[in-house]
């Protein structure tokens, strides 16, 4: 079985990521639920902490990794010229890595440590 | 009762069109097969493919209302006029409503449509459990009428790639088969991006079935044996 990301690699990546963000959405919510209304000085608190900074990362990487996998369907099932098809992939990825690091960038920025 | 029929001669139409008709009398219970066989009958420029007339042949799976069903299965009574019958969507078409096959039946074959047996064949049949047999059921029923695979938007945009519901069911149906052998060889020519993973679960496939098959169910199930034999 390949171990590159299509097939079944991808659709089980996709499924497992989806997994994590559904997890990480339900449980940051319940973690901040017994603090609402949230103040400007609880929030910037909270993404000073390590283990919330790192569970944020994985969720972006979740989110964009799933995002990378769908756009790609759409255009392996609408896109048929190889050289469009090739371009928007290369954008598409660029686009996400450069989110990718932005996200990185912001959430680092914040952390203590 | 009103008709709309799809008409196309290669060598006088550049494109298909409807053509009305119109039939007088309509005995109770009449199928739309019949009522295509009376507009033959007034039109005799007009065909269709078509043969057992009872759901077991799989020839006259066509377009009605928009939505694929076999003909011959079709009460005139569950349909709104005017009734609109084109041609299956996704396939050339030849004549009318008769369309080229070809590369349906070409993922058909593609798949190995046959039992795979490594061990030296027994002297007597190849025999199998009454429980090992009813895993077959809702898979071997399929008669190829072509419904589900002409139904698939995955299949109208990779038509030469993706293998199509009809043929994944027939996958699975050799996949689920107690005596088959060859279980890896043919999960890994469906795994990669187009053969069996362009399917997105529309389940299209599901709702036209004429046969009340499940090809999304079967999809699944090989997802499930492809993830068992990946861990």
């Amino acid at each position: 079985m390949s171990w590159r990301a299509h097939g079944m690699r991808a659709w089980l990546l996709q499924r497992l990521s989806a997994l994590y963000m559904l997890l990480f959405a339900i449980s940051f919510l319940l973690y901040i639920a017994p603090n609402l209304p949230i103040t400007y000085e609880y929030w910037s608190d909270l993404f000073t902490r390590p283990s919330i900074a790192v569970a944020t990362l994985v969720f972006f990487a979740a989110l964009l990794y799933h995002a990378w996998i769908g756009i790609r369907d759409i255009i392996v099932d609408y896109i048929h010229d190889t050289t469009l098809r090739f371009t928007l992939w290369v954008l598409v990825t660029l686009f996400l890595i450069g989110l990718g690091i932005w996200v990185a960038l912001i959430v680092l920025s914040v952390v203590a440590v | 009762m009103r008709f709309q029929v799809q008409r196309y001669n290669p060598e006088t139409d550049k494109l298909p069109y409807l053509k009305e008709y119109e039939l007088n009398t309509i005995p109770t219970g009449m199928m739309l097969r019949d009522a295509l066989l009376q507009i033959k009958a007034q039109d005799e420029s007009f065909t269709f493919r078509h043969s057992c007339g009872e759901g077991v042949c799989g020839s006259d799976a066509m377009n009605i209302n928009g939505s694929n069903a076999l003909a011959c299965l079709t009460p005139l009574s569950t349909l709104s006029q005017p009734i609109v019958v084109r041609s299956v969507p996704g396939m050339p078409i030849i004549r009318d409503l008769v369309v080229d096959m070809s590369q349906f039946y070409h993922h058909y074959r593609a798949i190995k449509p046959y039992l795979i047996v490594h061990d030296p064949m027994p002297e007597v049949e190849l025999l199998q459990s009454p429980e090992d047999r009813d895993k077959l059921d809702g898979l071997y029923e399929c008669i190829l009428c072509g419904c589900c695979t002409t139904a698939c938007p995955s299949f109208w945009w990779n038509p030469d790639k993706f293998r199509g519901p009809a043929a994944l069911l027939q996958a699975y149906r050799f996949l689920a088969d107690s005596r088959d052998q060859a279980t890896n060889q043919r999960l890994q020519e469906l795994d990669g991006p187009y053969r069996m993973f362009r399917c997105h679960t529309i389940m299209n496939c599901t709702s036209v079935c004429p046969k009340g098959l499940n090809p999304s169910a079967a999809i699944h199930k090989i997802k499930e044996l492809m993830l068992k034999e990946m861990i």
